[in-house]
Parts: C-alpha cells; sequence; structure tokens
C-alpha cells in the first residue's frame, strides 16, 4: 500500500497531465485557440490570480472571527456575525463594487487613483467571500466530535489549548473541501473587475472578440477553457478526493 | 435585565457616534480644497476613461494591447498642456459616467455626444468633432424602400441602438418603437445584416467600421451631434486647460492633421 502523500501526488500529477495533453491536442489542432490563450493569459492572468488571492486572504480572516464569534461569542457577538451574514449574502457582488468605488468615492482617499479600482474590487470580494467563508468553517467546527473536546479537557488542557491544538487542525482539513469551492466562486466573481476598468482574464478575452469579430465566440470559448484550467483541478482534488479520504477516516460529512 | 440596557446603550451610542462622525467633520471641513487641476498636477498623470471598443476613436491595438484612436490623440494633447503623463482607463461605456463623478477617472473621452441630461451631471469641454446620427437598414428591406423624414416612421419596427446613448433615449420617447440596446455595436450590425433588427439607429462611424456597409443603406440622417469631452462639474480650472489644449490644437492645425489620420478625407 502507497503512503497516502504519494497516492495524492500519484493523482495530482495524473490530472495536471491530462489536462496538459489534452491542452496540447487542443492547440496543435487549432493553431489559432493558442494565439487567443496566449494573448489572453499575458494580459489578464495575472489580474485575475492577483484578486482572486486577496479576496480570498481577505475573506478568510473575516470568516474565521466571523465563525469563531458565532460559536464562542456572547450573544450580542452571535447577532453580530449573524447579522453581517445575512447582509452580505443577499448583495450582488457587482453592486457591492459600485458602492466601495462609486458610491463611497473617499473611501480609499489614501491609494493612488491608478490601483483605487483594485482595492475596491478585493474589498467586495474579501467582504462577500467572508460572509459565505464564515460558514464554511463555523460548520467545520461544529463537526469536529465532542470526543475530541472531552478527550482534550480529560487531559487537562485549557479551552483554547484545546482549540488551538486539536479542534482548529480537524475543522480546517474538514472545511477544505467547501473551501475550493469558495475558491472556484471567488476567481469567477473577479471578472466583475472589468466592469471598473480592470483588464483581467473576461476583459482580454473580449478585447480579442473586438479586434477580430469573427472570433468572439471562440475568444470566449477559450476564457471558458483557461477558468476550468485554474479551477477544475483544484476543486477535484482538494474538494471530491479530499471527501473521499475524509469518509475513509470516519470524519466529516460530505460537502 | 441588565444586560439588555447595556445592549441597548451601546448600540445608540454606536449610533450617535457614527452621526456625529458622518455630520460633524462637515461643518468643520475647510470650503477650498485643493482643485482637481492641483490634484493632478501634483499626482503627475492624467486618468481618462473611455471605452475601447469604438474604432476609430478608441480602440485596442493586437497584440500589444495598446488602446489608441483619435480621442486618444485629443487627451494626450491635453495632458501636454497640464504638463503631466496620460494613463487611459478602459471600462463599460454605461460606466464611465458614474465613475467621473465619483472621481475614479479624471475625464471622460468616447466620443460621448453633448446631452443636456448628461450636461447636468458633468461639465463639457466645447466641441472636439461632430457626428451625424443615421438609421440604417439592409439594401434589400421591403419595409424602407424610400427615404424616412423622422423616427416616427419607426413605429412598431424592431430598431437596435447602442446602450446608454442619446440614441437610445430618442427612441424610447416615441411610443410604438420596439427598441434594442445593444451593448456591442458590431453585434447589432450583425442583427441588422441577418434580418434580426429591422432596422437600426447610429452614429456614422459604426456604419464605416462595420465589414457589412455594401448590404446597408441609409434612410435618415439626423443634423450634425456635437461630441464633447466630460469632466466633473465645478472643476473650471481643469475645464479651462481642456478648452486651451482645444483651442490650440485648432489654431496650430494639429487638429486638422489628426482629424486627417484618423477619418481619412473628412470635412467637418
Amino acid at each position: 500500500m502507497m503512503s497516502e502523500t504519494k497516492k495524492f501526488l500519484k493523482s495530482f500529477l495524473y490530472l495536471i497531465a491530462g489536462i496538459i495533453i489534452s491542452l496540447i491536442a487542443l492547440f496543435i489542432l487549432f493553431p489559432k485557440l493558442y494565439e487567443i490563450a496566449s494573448y489572453i493569459t499575458i494580459h489578464g492572468l495575472l489580474a485575475t490570480l492577483l484578486l482572486t488571492a486577496l479576496g480570498l486572504i481577505s475573506g478568510f480572516a473575516l470568516g474565521i472571527t466571523l465563525a469563531l464569534m458565532r460559536i464562542y461569542g456572547a450573544t450580542e457577538l452571535r447577532w453580530l456575525a449573524s447579522g453581517y451574514e445575512k447582509l452580505l449574502r443577499g448583495i450582488p457582488i457587482l453592486v457591492l463594487i459600485y458602492i466601495f468605488l462609486y458610491g463611497t468615492p473617499g473611501l480609499f482617499f489614501y491609494i493612488d487613483l491608478r490601483y483605487r479600482p483594485i482595492a475596491g474590487v478585493v474589498l467586495a470580494l474579501g467582504l462577500r467571500s467572508a460572509a459565505y467563508q464564515s460558514q464554511i468553517f463555523r460548520g467545520a467546527i461544529l463537526s469536529v466530535s465532542s470526543g475530541q473536546i472531552e478527550a482534550a479537557r480529560a487531559l487537562g488542557m485549557t479551552g483554547s489549548q484545546s482549540f488551538r491544538h486539536i479542534v482548529m487542525p480537524q475543522a480546517l482539513r474538514l472545511a477544505l473541501p467547501a473551501w475550493t469551492n469558495e475558491y472556484a466562486v471567488v476567481i469567477k466573481d473577479s471578472s466583475f473587475a472589468y466592469g471598473v476598468g480592470i483588464v483581467e482574464m473576461t476583459k482580454a478575452g473580449y478585447d480579442f472578440g473586438v479586434a477580430f469579430r469573427e472570433l468572439w465566440a471562440v475568444s470566449l470559448g477559450v476564457v471558458t477553457i483557461l477558468y476550468f484550467i485554474f479551477t477544475f483541478p483544484i476543486t477535484r482534488l482538494f474538494g471530491e478526493y479530499q471527501n473521499k479520504k475524509l469518509k475513509k477516516l470516519g470524519m466529516g460529512g460530505g460537502s | 435585565m441588565k444586560r439588555e440596557f447595556v445592549v441597548l446603550g451601546m448600540v445608540i451610542c454606536i449610533g450617535l457616534g457614527f452621526g456625529v462622525g458622518w455630520f460633524i467633520p462637515g461643518l468643520f471641513a475647510p470650503t477650498e480644497g485643493p482643485s482637481l487641476l492641483e490634484r493632478i498636477e501634483s499626482r503627475g498623470y492624467f486618468l481618462v476613461g473611455t471605452s475601447a471598443d469604438y474604432p476609430p476613436f478608441e480602440n485596442k491595438t493586437y497584440p500589444g494591447a495598446q488602446i489608441v484612436g483619435f480621442d486618444i490623440n485629443i487627451s494626450l494633447l491635453i495632458a501636454n498642456e497640464i504638463g503631466v503623463s496620460l494613463q487611459m482607463v478602459d471600462m463599460d461605456f454605461d460606466a464611465l459616467i458614474g465613475a467621473c463623478r465619483a472621481g475614479q477617472i479624471d475625464m471622460i473621452a468616447a466620443a460621448m455626444t453633448y446631452d443636456p441630461t448628461r450636461a447636468d451631471e458633468l461639465a463639457a469641454s466645447i466641441t472636439y468633432f461632430t457626428v451625424t446620427q443615421i438609421v440604417v437598414v439592409r439594401n434589400d428591406s421591403v419595409d424602407f424602400l424610400d427615404p424616412i423624414t423622422s423616427l416616427d416612421n419607426l413605429t412598431t419596427f424592431d430598431v437596435g441602438c447602442q446602450s446608454g446613448t442619446v440614441m437610445q433615449t430618442e427612441l424610447e420617447a416615441i411610443a410604438g418603437i420596439n427598441v434594442f440596446p445593444y451593448a456591442r455595436a458590431d453585434l447589432m450590425m450583425q442583427d441588422v445584416v441577418n434580418g434580426i433588427l429591422d432596422a437600426v439607429y447610429i452614429d456614422g462611424p459604426i456604419l464605416d467600421a462595420s465589414p457589412d456597409k455594401e448590404d446597408l443603406k441609409i434612410i435618415y440622417s439626423s443634423d450634425e451631434e456635437p461630441l464633447a469631452l466630460w469632466t466633473q462639474l465645478n472643476e473650471p480650472e481643469l475645464l479651462y486647460e481642456i478648452n486651451d489644449a482645444i483651442f490650440k490644437a485648432y489654431q496650430s492645425g494639429v487638429y486638422a492633421e489628426l482629424v486627417n489620420f484618423w477619418f481619412g478625407n473628412v470635412t467637418t
């Protein structure tokens, strides 16, 4: 029996290899697609990944805080966290972006004017993602079986010690599949940034479609393929694969 | 019992603090901040918004993804006049007005026609170009064998226009026309060529840029509509610089050169 890490790496490599081979075949058959894909990648990929990363990280920080507030906090904190979630889950992301960039013009007065759109989009993505991530982490922390906590207390650990050393690591692992789902959502939401002037993958594809009008639909197809490349391996590997492993270990459930 | 009072007290205090923080500083704020022109000069660059899918006014090159066009050259003249560099921002045409009002961009240079409702929201420069607005149909259209005299003749037909433009406002003001706003001009032109739309109401340059112009004919053209550059209201220093740059371009012959370069031999 191979070790778990080796099995994981093997399936990861197989998946990546499969994608690379099918891409190479696609681009050899249709060299135009390669041209479109390279244009979009050169001009849009960095912005997309930057917005996604910053949005996810700020959402993570705020989301964990909200989850802790809801589980361990006093009643008022629980109201705050729950109210925040309800509010943010109901606002469309484009409306949030417009609110932070155009509705409150002085908000980013300390940032250079050129980079304010990035700040506004990251704030909007982060706040929205925090609302969903708090749900993920709350569910994950609560599904760590209480037997673990009892055992930790029996060993003499204080509440916060048992949380830091026992509950949190298990909770993070349980949260991973749902978290990759959130990553897939955020990377696609980052495409809204094109409405405020940031050139990311969708806008680059649109620009290609404007320059070559007959290939407009093809450029959209290439944008789809690129987003797929960035979401499918991660959600497959860190999502479904993890779920199967967790079931084998008897922890947590599907999500 | 005591806890509820504490929470209620906290909520009231937060509300009070928010109100004080919101309104009081407004009373003490200096009425004269630095003007937009001074801020641009201290920043070192002039941020101009456009919608880069409208050649020859603005367009993105391939594969370099540079924004080029008539509007960009005009903006460059203004930036040189102020003494700063030029930065172009490419966004949706409909989002430009909101962005300029919020101060996210300093000026709009996107072949925006002068319109009184727009003039309420933003300050217009002097006219820097004119376009005619035309109604275009297929050459073999049976509904429109002769030219029409006014837009009212378009009732009961499916008419396309670009979203966010004065043409959309004019069409929607006439009851009975089925108006179809499009975000993209090239898709709209494809639809009229393919017979999905009966007619389109567009700016002249869109027909010139269309690859199917042989299949289309003009049945109505309006008077020349002036195009202006737009900036925030109550910024007379910046507006002065913009208008000054345009005047100097006319006087020095640079304007005629630019028009020749981007539009061929067009008399304006």
